[in-house]
């Protein structure tokens, strides 16, 4: 059993967690009592939906007891049937897959997860981990409209010693009024230089949010981590169809948390993708 | 000393990208040459775009052993003529696989990828997960499209075979008398897994091609046996996993070899087995990688006892 083997397990939890998107949970350790590998913070999994599709998925937690999740929106054929899973069903599991976020160095150092959307989701499983090894953080949890907005509660209850949470929304029908981008500016607006040198912004969502997050970074030289998507089938470095030009990185294997000297050079980042045909596109 | 020259193709590493895995983007590919390669192949390419299967279309199904049926998905040789100019920018050498419904589209790709700049083409005769698969199985369908591709294309043709047939040899020696300028051995082996709990093949398409470290004595087995028939070079492909692979490949009469799924281990796997390659020559007193090609025919192996 290695983690590009798919192994079929339960569904062992359902958490509705606003309309149109649920968190799905099921069990790794109970099956793998003498190899089990445990995720970390912005890996992925493949995930099967027997008779439907196979996609990539952010797992969104993890805890000791092996219970792994994903968050998933109800956007396509693949991700309908993982919501229409009831607690017993049995899905396929390939994973985990891909690098993971890097912690701060140092207790010192401010992290600022910065999330659109159900971008959040890889960052909820981080800021957990950052909370419990007493990493200061500031969340920035953003959507389209407040009945979006994930993981309210779950912030809510981080630990408050060491974490700030801001939630915004574009039509300012909770939090601030805007995108998670537009906070994340202000917020660092008044920064000093040394303030900024001791950042470490993660961040996950619709590349083009991403993209100007980037932007704010490479101006202010801000070190940053972004958790990319892209079409993809192995997961594990043989298709190609993630390739990232002109450095022929793979979201798969070299991702899918890239930093900001890396994105640097990724001319495909906030252009491009490939479809399943391999032909390049420009993003949606 | 891992220098070859196949069919005028000059390589500096024995070791070429076998087609199908990486080779869509010329990112990939520049990566593959950077970390060691010989040459690449890319993947498989059509007339039209091709989507292929839904995932699962590949996995893992023992440790190096893999499990796939893409089902030839390809951009078309319209848009993937682009990607073959920008990869001649830099030089090295390119063999681009083919594929078609028939001679006529066999032809048509074959003729655009040359013209792009190819430098050998390589024909994909034998996915084994594809409608195309039956030309692969027959002898005369074989000899036939070669025949018709060797009018018309310059540059040199390998021949991909398919190991899911009764004798490799006879297909392998339509091919040779057709004109091919080598043959590639093996593709991937019909295979399938089912779920025991969900009790379905897992693979969106059933069935698939294994490939990987489980098919490597197999493919050994078919590279000894055509070495015996034929007077074209052999490409070695299956299951290479460490530098070991590489030398039983020549020992058994590969004129090069091609790797594929091994590369889930990262790209540096590739300039490590030169370098191991490099250690073994020396350490044996060879000169050359192709001193050491079909050594191990020299010793006879033990027939059939009488039963008498």
């Amino acid at each position: 059993m290695t983690e590009n083997t798919i192994q079929t397990v339960r569904v062992k939890k359902v958490i509705n967690e606003c309309e149109g998107i649920k968190t799905i949970q099921f069990n790794l350790k109970e099956i793998n009592s003498f190899n089990y590998n445990p995720p970390k913070a912005g890996q992925f999994v493949m995930v099967w939906v027997p008779g439907v599709d196979e996609v990539p998925m952010s797992l969104s937690g993890c805890d000791d007891d092996g219970n792994w999740a994903i968050t998933v929106k109800n956007v396509g054929e693949c991700t309908k049937a993982i919501h229409n899973l009831n607690i017993g069903d049995f899905i396929g599991v390939r994973g985990p897959l891909g690098n993971s976020f890097e912690f701060p160095k140092d207790q010192s150092k401010v992290s600022i997860l910065v999330g659109g959307g159900f971008g959040i989701a890889p960052l909820k499983y981080l800021a957990s981990d950052l909370s419990r090894r007493s990493f200061k953080t500031i969340i920035i949890d953003g959507a389209k409209i407040g009945e979006e907005l994930l993981f309210i509660n779950d912030f809510k209850t981080l630990n408050n010693e060491y974490s700030e949470i801001f939630f915004c929304t574009d039509d300012g029908s909770y939090g601030v009024k805007g995108m998670a981008s537009d906070t994340f500016k202000s917020l660092i607006k008044n920064y000093t230089k040394s303030d900024l040198s001791n950042l470490i912004i993660y961040s996950c969502g619709p590349e083009k949010m991403l993209y100007s997050i980037f932007q704010i970074c490479e101006k202010y030289n801000i070190k940053l981590q972004v958790s990319l998507e892209r079409i993809m089938r192995c997961g594990c470095g043989l298709c190609g169809l993630c390739a990232m030009d002109p450095l022929g990185l793979l979201v798969c294997k070299d991702g899918p948390v890239f930093s900001l000297k890396e994105l640097k050079q990724l001319e495909d980042f906030g252009k491009h993708k490939r479809d399943f045909t391999g032909k390049k596109v420009p993003l949606d | 000393m891992l220098e070859i020259n196949i069919s005028g193709l000059k390589l500096k590493s024995p070791i070429i990208l076998a087609s199908g895995i990486l080779g869509v983007s010329c990112s990939t590919m520049k990566r593959v040459i950077n970390s060691g390669a010989g040459a690449v192949t890319t993947k498989s390419i059509g007339p039209k775009p091709r989507i292929g299967y839904k995932n699962p279309s590949i996995i893992e199904v023992y440790p190096g052993t893999f499990l796939n049926s893409v089902g030839l998905g390809n951009p078309g040789i319209d848009d993937f003529v682009s990607e073959i100019k920008e990869i001649k920018n830099y030089n090295f050498p390119l063999i681009v696989s083919v594929f078609g419904d028939n001679i006529d589209s066999y032809l048509e790709v074959a003729l655009k990828a040359e013209n792009a700049g190819a430098d050998a083409l390589e024909i994909n005769i034998s996915c084994p997960h594809a409608e195309i698969s039956c030309i692969g199985i027959n002898k005369d369908l074989t000899h036939s499209v070669i025949t018709e591709l060797k009018k018309r294309i310059k540059v040199p043709i390998f021949v991909k075979l398919n190991p899911n047939v009764t004798d490799i040899c006879e297909i392998a020696l339509a091919s040779e008398k057709a004109g091919a300028d080598a043959v590639v051995a093996i593709n991937t082996l019909e295979a399938m897994i089912i779920d025991v709990n969900v009790k379905r093949p897992i693979l969106s398409h059933g069935s698939g091609g294994l490939s990987g470290r489980a098919i490597h004595p197999i493919a050994v087995k078919k590279v000894y046996d055509l070495y015996k028939v034929l007077k074209i070079p052999i490409i070695g492909c299956g299951g290479i996993y460490d530098w070991k692979d590489v030398v039983e490949f020549f020992l058994a009469g590969a004129f090069a070899v091609q790797i594929g799924t091994a590369l889930y281990q990262g790209f540096d796997i590739i300039s490590k087995m030169n370098y191991n390659l490099i250690n073994y020559l020396e350490e044996k007193d060879y000169h050359s990688i192709s001193d050491i090609r079909g050594l191990a025919h020299q010793y006879k192996v033990q027939e059939v006892p009488d039963f008498d």
